[in-house]
C-alpha cells in the first residue's frame, strides 16, 4: 500500500526553481532516502509540501491519498498532527527548553486525538525509542540529556500517535558516528510495523543499509533513483560516486602515507580544567594527564566523542588555549606558555579551525587575513615578498588571484576554510592543527578539503594534529591515533592496529559505528 | 517617512542655533508689556511665559542646552572600570545625582558630569559583552597563533568589530541623556536660571498649565519630538549592525 | 533553591554597605549642614545638637554607627522633623510609594505582554510596524511631560479625575498618577517581549512544535512565550530602578505624600539620616528586584539552573 506519493514536485524560491519534477513513493514499512549535498533541495522537497517552509511547492504530494500541494493550513496541521511524525537534525535545539520531556510527549500524543496518555504509556513510548530509566526521563529537562538521548525524545514525540509515515531530515548529523550508527538503526527497526520512512541525508554510505530505495538530488533534479544497494554498488551518475568517496567508510582500502620523520613534538601530563558555569563554585575537569608524541611528517588523530576534550588538549598543546599542568616540548626544546610564546614559536604550529566563517575577521580583506601571520612571524619581509608568498598561497589552496580583495562574507563555506588553511601554510608551519576542520562543511566540500589536506602532507611533508569525531576519516590522513574519552587517553598506537583490533571498549564502539 | 525622524533633528538643531540671535527678544529678557500672551500676539509667535519672557527664545535655547549636554557626553567610556560595572548597576544611581545636585550645587558642568556617572554604566556593559562574545572567536585565536600581540588584537580585530555596536548604542544614549538633563531640571536640581533647559520650561509650563496651556505644550513636544527622533535614529543604526 | 537565595541576599549586602558609605561620605563632603535654618542657632545650641546627634565624631566612626543601627533596622533619627524618627516618615512614605509603583509595574507588564504579543503575531504587517512606533513612542515620553499632559487633558479640560493629591488611596486619584508612571516601562516592555517573540518563533524548537501540528496560537502562549521572555526579566531590575525615580518626579507633579518627595526635601534640608534611610531602602528594593529575576530566569528557562 502506497502511503505517500510525490510527483512533479516543483519549489521555487526567489524566481529561481529550487526543486524541479521531483517524485517517488513510498509504501508501508518502506524506507526511501532522499540523498545530496546541501543545495540540492533535498530537504525542501519533504519539509514544504506538510507547510514546514516558508516557500510553497507546485506539483502532487499524496499522503494516503490525500492532496497536501495547496491544501489549507489547518488540514496540513491535522496531516502533521496524526499521520505524519518529524524528526529533525538538531538535537540540542529541537527540544523546547521549558517543557519537561514528559510534558513534550504527552502534547504530542494528544494532538492525535489519542485518548490522554498514562504514565506508563509515556514511559512504554521512551523505550521503545532505546532510552533507558525511562520513567525517571519524563520528569527531566531536554537540557539533561545528551545528544542522542534527545534525538530519541524527538523520534518518541514523533511516533506517539502513531503516525502511517515519519519524515526524519538529517536525523543523525549532528551526532557522533556512534551514535549515528544506533539512531539509524533504531528509526530502520520502527518499520516493522509498517510505519513509512522517509530518511534525508547526505551521507549516502550510511543510509544506502538501511533504505530500500535511494532517491539522489542534484540542484534540484533527481540525478539517479534506484534499489539502494544496486545504485550504491554501481553509481551511474557523477553526483552520486562523488557523495559516496566523500563518506569514506573503513572498508576501503587504506590510502598509502608519506613515512613519518625524526620526533618533532612530545606533550607530556597535560591537564586542562574549567570554572564550572553557574553558581557553585567548582572546576570541571576537561582533559587529565594526557601524553602524546608527534614525528615530523606523521599524522597523529585525536579522536573521541562530542565533550570529551579533544579539541581542548590540542589547543593546549599548540598554546592556543589555557592548560594546567603538563610540559610539550619541540625537537626536545620545551615550548614556552601561552602568553611567552615567540615568533620562532609560533611559526612551527598553525591552527585551521571547525567554522570557516567565524575564523576569518569580517572586517579584514582576504589578502590582508592571509598576510597577517606573514606581518608578526617574518617581519622583516618586503611588502613585495609578502604579497609573492600571498599569491602563492592563494594557489597552494587552489584559489585564484581574485579572490584576494574580497571579504569573508562574500566567501562560501569551502573556500572560506581554504583561505583559513593558506594563512596557516603562508608562514610555512612543520605542523598543521586541524580542529574538526571539516566538519562544518557540506559533504562534497569537506570531501575536496580532505583531498587538499593529503596533497599538502605529501608536497610539504607536514605533521598534522588531527582533531576529529570520525574515524574513517583519520584514517585517510593519519599514521597513529589517540583515542579520547572524558578527558584521558583511553588507547593510543597504529591506526591501522587499533582499527584492526580495538582494545579499549570506548574504540570498539566507534570502529563497530564507523563500518 | 523614513527619513522624517533625522530630517525633524537636523531642522530643530539649525533652529536651536541659528535663530535665537536674529529674535527681538533674548531668553531672559522680560517684557512687562506682555505677561502670559498668548501664541501669535504681535513680537511673540509662540507667547510669554509667567513673567513675560519670550517663549520661543527661551524653546531656543532649552533645547541648546539639553542637546549640549549630549554632545558632551559622548563617548566617555571607561573600560578599565568594568569589572565594577555590573555591582553598581544594580544600585539607584539617580539617587546619587540628585544628591550631588543637591549637595554642591547645580552647576551645569556637575549636571553632566552626574549624567555621564549613570550613562557609562550601560554602555560599558554593552561593550563588555561584545568583547567577552568576540574574544572567544576563532579567527581571535587566529590572530593569536599568527604572533598578532595582544595590543594588536585589541586595536585590529576587537575594536573595528565592535565600533558599529557602540556607535549604535552611543546614539542611543543621546535621548537617554536628553531626559536626565531634563529631569533634574524638572525636579529644579539642574541648570539655574535664568539659564533654560527643556526640563525647566515644562515645569513651568506645568506649575501654568490651568492658566496657560500652550507654555506645556511647546516645550513638551519639542522634547518629545527630539527624544522620539533621537530613539528611532539609534534604534535603526543597532538593528542595522546588530544583524 | 533556599541555598542560592542566602547566597544572593549575603553578596547584596556589601554592595548595599557600599552604597550606604558612598551617600554618607558625599553628603559630609557637601557644603552647608542640617542646623544652617533660616534663624541661627546660638552657638552652644548648636554645639549641643551636634553632639547629640554624633555629627562631632570621626567620619569613619560615624558610618560604622549608622551601619551598626541600620544592622538593627533603626534609621536614626530625622535631623529636621525633630518629632519623627526616620523608620516613621519611610512608615508613612513607602506604603504610598510602594502602591503606586508597583501598580504601575503591573500595567506596564499587563500593557506590554500585551502589545508584544500582538505585535509578533501580526509580524511585518501594518498593525505590528504601527504598534511597534506607538511602543517606542512611549518609551520616549518622559514621566514629567506624560503627567502634567494627562492633568491638562482629563482633570482640567474634561474634568473627569482629580488634579493631584492622595485622596487616601482612593482609584480616582491613583489612575493618573500609575498611568503616567507606566507608560514608558510599557513601550519597553512591549519591545522586548516583541523581539524576543521574533527570536523565539525562529528557534528549532519551534519548528518542532509546529511539525506536532499544533495551532500557532499554542505553538506561541506555549512554546515560544516562555525564552522570549528572558530578555523581560533581566529588565526587571532597571524597570524597578525607573519606577523608583520616576516617582520622584510624579509624586512632585501630584502632590503624593510618597518617599521620593522625603528624598527630594531631605537632601534640600540636609537631614542626613532621612536621605540615607531612603537611599539604603532603594538600594534594598533594587537589590529585591534583581534577585526576583534571578529566580524568573530559572522559570523562563531551566537551563539558566545550573
Amino acid at each position: 500500500m502506497t502511503v505517500y506519493r510525490v510527483e512533479g514536485l516543483r519549489i521555487a524560491a526567489g524566481g529561481r526553481a529550487i526543486v524541479d519534477g521531483v517524485g517517488f513513493d513510498i509504501g508501508a514499512g518502506e524506507c526511501v532516502a532522499l540523498v545530496g549535498a546541501s543545495g540540492s533541495g533535498k530537504s525542501q522537497s519533504c519539509l514544504a509540501p506538510f507547510g514546514l517552509s516558508p516557500l510553497r511547492a507546485g506539483g502532487s504530494a499524496r499522503l494516503m491519498g490525500d492532496e497536501l500541494i495547496g491544501a489549507p493550513e489547518a488540514m496540513l496541521r491535522r496531516a502533521r498532527g496524526r499521520r505524519v511524525g518529524f524528526v529533525f537534525q538538531q538535537p540540542l535545539t529541537a527540544l523546547t527548553p521549558h517543557l519537561k520531556v514528559g510534558r513534550q510527549l504527552h502534547e504530542a500524543w494528544r494532538q492525535a486525538g489519542a485518548p490522554r496518555p498514562s504514565r506508563a504509556d509515556l514511559a512504554a513510548l521512551l523505550e521503545r525509542v532505546g532510552l533507558d530509566r525511562a520513567d525517571e526521563r519524563l520528569d527531566q529537562y531536554p537540557h539533561r540529556l545528551s545528544g542522542g538521548q534527545r534525538q530519541r525524545v524527538m523520534i518518541a514525540a514523533a511516533i506517539a500517535h502513531p503516525p502511517a509515515l515519519l519524515v526524519a531530515d538529517e536525523p543523525t548529523t549532528a551526532l557522533d558516528a556512534e551514535l549515528r550508527h544506533a539512531v539509524l538503526e533504531m528509526l530502520s527497526g520502527l518499520r516493522a510495523d509498517g510505519l513509512a520512512l522517509l530518511l534525508v541525508s547526505h551521507d549516502l554510505p550510511a543510509v544506502a543499509r538501511h533504505a530500500d530505495r535511494l532517491v539522489v538530488l542534484e540542484e534540484g533534479r533527481v540525478a539517479e533513483a534506484g534499489e539502494a544497494a544496486a545504485l550504491f554498488a554501481h553509481p551511474q551518475a557523477a553526483t552520486t560516486a562523488a557523495l559516496i568517496a566523500a563518506s569514506p567508510r573503513l572498508a576501503d582500502p587504506p590510502p598509502a602515507l608519506p613515512p613519518p620523520g625524526p620526533p618533532l613534538l612530545a606533550a607530556e601530563g597535560v591537564t586542562v580544567s574549567f570554572p564550572r558555569p553557574g553558581w557553585r563554585r567548582a572546576r570541571i575537569v576537561a582533559v587529565s594527564d594526557a601524553s602524546l608524541h608527534v614525528a615530523a611528517g606523521e599524522g597523529l588523530a585525536i579522536v573521541g566523542g562530542s565533550g570529551s576534550g579533544k579539541s581542548t588538549l590540542a589547543r593546549a598543546i599548540a598554546r592556543l588555549g589555557p592548560v594546567d599542568a603538563g610540559r610539550v616540548t619541540w625537537e626536545g626544546l620545551p615550548l614556552p606558555d601561552r602568553a611567552k610564546m615567540r615568533p620562532a614559536h609560533r611559526r612551527l604550529i598553525q591552527p585551521v579551525f571547525q567554522d570557516p566563517v567565524a575564523s576569518l575577521d569580517p572586517q579584514w580583506r582576504v589578502v590582508d587575513i592571509i598576510a597577517e601571520p606573514l606581518r608578526h612571524l617574518h617581519p622583516h619581509l618586503s611588502a613585495g615578498e609578502r604579497h609573492a608568498r600571498v599569491t602563492a598561497a592563494l594557489d597552494e589552496v587552489e584559489l585564484d588571484d581574485a579572490f584576494a580583495d574580497r571579504r569573508p562574507a562574500t566567501l562560501s563555506g569551502g573556500q572560506a576554510q581554504r583561505v583559513a588553511i593558506a594563512r596557516a601554510l603562508v608562514t610555512g608551519p612543520r605542523l598543521l592543527l586541524l580542529d574538526e576542520a571539516t566538519s562544518a562543511l557540506d559533504v562534497l566540500v569537506a570531501g575536496r578539503i580532505v583531498a587538499l589536506i593529503a596533497r599538502l602532507q605529501q608536497t610539504r611533508g607536514l605533521a598534522l594534529l588531527f582533531v576529529t569525531h570520525d574515524l574513517a576519516v583519520a584514517r585517510r590522513l593519519c599514521h597513529r591515533i589517540a583515542v579520547l574519552e572524558a578527558g584521558r587517553i583511553v588507547e593510543e598506537g597504529p591506526i591501522k592496529a587499533v582499527i584492526a583490533a580495538p582494545a579499549h571498549p570506548a574504540t570498539r564502539r566507534m570502529v563497530a559505528a564507523s563500518d | 517617512m523614513r527619513r522624517l525622524p533625522a530630517l525633524l533633528i537636523a531642522l530643530i538643531l539649525l533652529a536651536a542655533l541659528l535663530l535665537p540671535p536674529m529674535l527681538p527678544w533674548r531668553y531672559d529678557m522680560i517684557d512687562w508689556a506682555a505677561v502670559r500672551a498668548p501664541p501669535l500676539s504681535p513680537g511673540h509667535l509662540l507667547g510669554t511665559d509667567s513673567v513675560g519672557r519670550d517663549l520661543l527664545a527661551r524653546a531656543l535655547v532649552g533645547t541648546r542646552v539639553t542637546l549640549a549636554a549630549a554632545g558632551w557626553i559622548g563617548g566617555r567610556v571607561d573600560e578599565a572600570m568594568m569589572r565594577v560595572v555590573d555591582a553598581l548597576y544594580a544600585l539607584p544611581f539617580m539617587f546619587v545625582v540628585i544628591l550631588l545636585m543637591v549637595l554642591f550645587g547645580r552647576s551645569i558642568l556637575l549636571v553632566f558630569l552626574g549624567i555621564g556617572a549613570v550613562e557609562w554604566l550601560t554602555m560599558a556593559r554593552v561593550v563588555r559583552g561584545q568583547v567577552l562574545g568576540l574574544r572567544e572567536r576563532p579567527f581571535v585565536i587566529a590572530a593569536e597563533a599568527a604572533g598578532a600581540p595582544g595590543r594588536t588584537i585589541v586595536i585590529r580585530h576587537l575594536l573595528p568589530n565592535l565600533a558599529g555596536v557602540a556607535i549604535a548604542y552611543l546614539l542611543l544614549t543621546i535621548p537617554q541623556v536628553v531626559m536626565i538633563e531634563s529631569f533634574l531640571s524638572f525636579l529644579g536640581l539642574g541648570v539655574q536660571e535664568p539659564l533654560t533647559s527643556l526640563g525647566i520650561l515644562v515645569k513651568e509650563g506645568a506649575d501654568d498649565m490651568d492658566v496657560a496651556p500652550y507654555a506645556l505644550l511647546l516645550p513638551g513636544g519639542l522634547l518629545v519630538t527630539i527624544l522620539v527622533c533621537l530613539t528611532i535614529l539609534g534604534e535603526r543604526l543597532r538593528d542595522r549592525f546588530a544583524a | 533553591m533556599i541555598a542560592l537565595l542566602l547566597r544572593r541576599l549575603l553578596t547584596a549586602i556589601p554592595t548595599l554597605a557600599a552604597v550606604v558609605i558612598l551617600s554618607f561620605v558625599l553628603m559630609r563632603l557637601a557644603p552647608g549642614g542640617p542646623f544652617d535654618g533660616e534663624r541661627a542657632l546660638d552657638p552652644a545650641t548648636r554645639a549641643a545638637l551636634t553632639h547629640a546627634y554624633g555629627l562631632d565624631l570621626p567620619l569613619w566612626h560615624q558610618v560604622l554607627r549608622y551601619l551598626a543601627r541600620l544592622a538593627q533596622g533603626d534609621f536614626g533619627p530625622s535631623l529636621v522633623y525633630r518629632d519623627f524618627t526616620v523608620t516613621d516618615l519611610i512608615a508613612s512614605g513607602l506604603p504610598v510609594s510602594l502602591t503606586l509603583g508597583g501598580l504601575a509595574l503591573l500595567l506596564a507588564l499587563a500593557i506590554g505582554l500585551v502589545a508584544g504579543v500582538a505585535a509578533a503575531t501580526r509580524a511585518g504587517g501594518r498593525a505590528d510596524r504601527g504598534l511597534m512606533i506607538a511602543l517606542t513612542l512611549l518609551t520616549a515620553l518622559p514621566t514629567f511631560v506624560t503627567g502634567p499632559l494627562l492633568v491638562l487633558l482629563f482633570a482640567l479640560a474634561l474634568g473627569w479625575l482629580p488634579v493631584s493629591g492622595w485622596g487616601g488611596g482612593d482609584p480616582a486619584h491613583l489612575l493618573l498618577p500609575v498611568v503616567a508612571l507606566a507608560l514608558p516601562a510599557a513601550g519597553a516592555i512591549g519591545k522586548l517581549v516583541r523581539a524576543g517573540l521574533a527570536t523565539a518563533l525562529a528557534q528549532d524548537h519551534v519548528r518542532t512544535a509546529r511539525a506536532r501540528g499544533l495551532s500557532p496560537v499554542r505553538v506561541l502562549l506555549v512554546h515560544a512565550l516562555r525564552p522570549a521572555l528572558v530578555p523581560v526579566a533581566s529588565y526587571l531590575g532597571p524597570a524597578a530602578a525607573g519606577m523608583l525615580t520616576g516617582a520622584v518626579v510624579i509624586e512632585t507633579v501630584f502632590a503624593l505624600p510618597g518617599l521620593g518627595r522625603h528624598f527630594v526635601q531631605g537632601a534640600l534640608n540636609r537631614d542626613y539620616p532621612l536621605v540615607l534611610g531612603v537611599v539604603t531602602l532603594y538600594a534594598g528594593l533594587i537589590v529585591l528586584f534583581n534577585l526576583a529575576a534571578d529566580l524568573l530566569y530559572g522559570w523562563l528557562d531551566p537551563r539558566m539552573r545550573g
